[in-house]
């Protein structure tokens, strides 16, 4: 066992952490209003905005993450038009190419958890909000939205989780995210047991902080909806 | 019942001794993202100089040797867990290898290039290099070479030894730093190399320590009869001239 080579680079798996979570949150943060807009139209009376936002998340949900991100980094990069346009300073940039992935594909998912989650609130406090004279705006701020969160909850969770897990794949455009630490490392010192389970580790720790924050978020906010204990 | 024990105890001796021959089947790894000396072509097969070597070597020594692809990252953990017997994929013997690995005798001695767009002048100094993006493949001689050398380019590292090229046609890399003949036989003769030139000095293990003191077969260090008769088998196609058909082959030198 190596654990000293592990231990020299510790610094590098902490500058790898960094870049996996800001790729994690910047993903989910720039999705999350994105994902709760497209939820309202996924569930539009309007059948073209409805099959528009269906067929989106069905080609995201339906092609794996991989093979988004190489489309988007490698392959939009053989087109010269794209190559010459003024989007290419941001094309050319490995973390932008990841991103776009990661919120397209998150998105894709959270809004099919958000969706469900919206046709799921009872008639009744619909109709509750309507009686009061709420205009759709508030009825959409101050009962649908809150509804369909709280009851999105536990599945919205578990999709933060994968995306954190997902950043892994970030590591095949160059970027020294936490796998990609490992995988240098391994190729660096020719041992592979030790920097992936020091990956896995940091991994796994990230992950039970987000549970635990989860586990708190819901016993708050989504309490409400537990059964009750007789 | 006596009868029947006997003839329990032939079939599993000879499952045995089954066994034991199949173990000897050497399995030999090889990165196919580095043509011309290891690709997969159209159909699938394994092909190029390495593979084509390995196998005359494997048949001069008598060797049964089975060749296939692996993924770059894996081959010298692997090598190292006896998962592989030898790696051939046109690795350069370092200082740093050789304390972990044991290799055959020496069978080329590579010169490393850059390759540019056609028409791009480079001051190719540390300083005039400075801020260029540099495209190797991770662990590689290339890439000690660059970290060492010009750590003031931006240096971005790739799994495979094709993606570096990927990204000098797309222009997210100025200089893609390799072996002059994959450059020139495995890049600048397809339709991506198009536009593209070997660009700057010609770089040997004299110039820099990282580049080497050549290629050779990486083999487990424990193995020292495997390194014998690996060598054995270079010697013999080295003799008979058919390493240097491969040569002309390959690169028609």
């Amino acid at each position: 066992m190596n654990w000293g080579i592990i231990g020299e680079n510790l610094p590098l798996y902490a500058e790898g952490a960094k870049l996996t979570l800001f790729l994690a949150f910047g993903a989910l943060l720039i999705s999350f209003p994105l994902a709760v807009s497209l939820a309202f139209v996924r569930n539009s009376k309007v059948r073209a905005l409805r099959y528009a936002v269906t067929i989106y998340t069905l080609v995201f949900r339906g092609t794996p993450l991989l093979v988004q991100l190489f489309l988007i980094y490698f392959g939009l990069a053989q087109f010269g038009l794209i190559r010459t346009s003024i989007l290419w300073p941001w094309l050319s940039s490995p973390i932008v190419c990841v991103l776009i992935a990661y919120v397209l594909n998150t998105t894709a998912y959270s809004t099919e958890i958000f969706a469900g989650g919206l046709r799921h609130i009872p008639v009744g406090e619909i109709e509750a909000a309507r009686a009061y004279g709420l205009s759709h705006w508030a009825q959409a701020r101050r009962i649908l939205i809150p509804a369909m969160l709280t009851r999105s909850l536990p599945l919205y969770g578990n999709e933060m989780i994968m995306v954190l897990q997902a950043t892994s794949l970030a590591s095949t455009v160059t970027l020294l995210e936490i796998t990609g630490v490992a995988r240098r490392i391994t190729l660096d010192y020719y041992i592979q047991f030790e920097p992936y389970v020091t990956a896995a580790a940091i991994y796994l720790t990230i992950t039970l902080v987000l549970v635990t924050i989860f586990h708190f978020v819901q016993r708050r906010w989504a309490g409400y909806l537990d059964p009750r204990s007789s | 019942m006596n009868r029947h024990l006997k003839t329990i105890c032939i079939f599993a001796l000879s499952s045995l001794a089954l066994s034991s021959a199949h173990a000897e089947k050497l399995n030999i790894a090889t990165d196919a993202t580095f043509p011309p000396f290891e690709s997969i072509d159209s159909s699938g097969k394994l092909v190029g100089f390495d593979v084509d070597m390995m196998e005359a070597i494997c048949k001069a020594a008598a060797l049964d040797c089975n060749i296939f692809n692996a993924a770059w990252d894996g081959m010298f953990p692997g090598l190292v867990s006896g998962k592989y017997d030898a790696l051939v994929s046109q690795l350069t013997v370092t200082e740093k290898r050789r304390q972990t690995f044991a290799f055959s005798d020496i069978y080329d001695h590579p010169i490393f290039r850059f390759v540019a767009k056609k028409g791009a002048t480079f001051d190719f100094t540390p300083e005039g290099l400075a801020g260029k993006t540099i495209a190797v493949q991770t662990g590689t001689p290339m890439d000690a070479y660059v970290t060492n050398h010009i750590p003031q380019a931006q240096i971005k590292r790739y799994d495979s030894g094709s993606a570096p090229f990927l990204e000098l046609s797309s222009g997210r890399a100025d200089l893609v730093l390799g072996y002059q003949a994959q450059i020139a036989h495995g890049f600048l003769n397809g339709d991506s190399g198009m536009g593209f030139e070997l660009v700057g000095p010609q770089l040997t293990g004299k110039d820099a320590k990282e580049f080497g003191e050549g290629v050779a077969i990486a083999i487990n260090k424990k193995n020292t009869k495997l390194v014998e008769d690996v060598n054995k088998g270079l010697a013999v196609i080295r003799k008979d001239g058919t390493l240097n058909a491969l040569m002309v082959k390959y690169f028609g030198k």
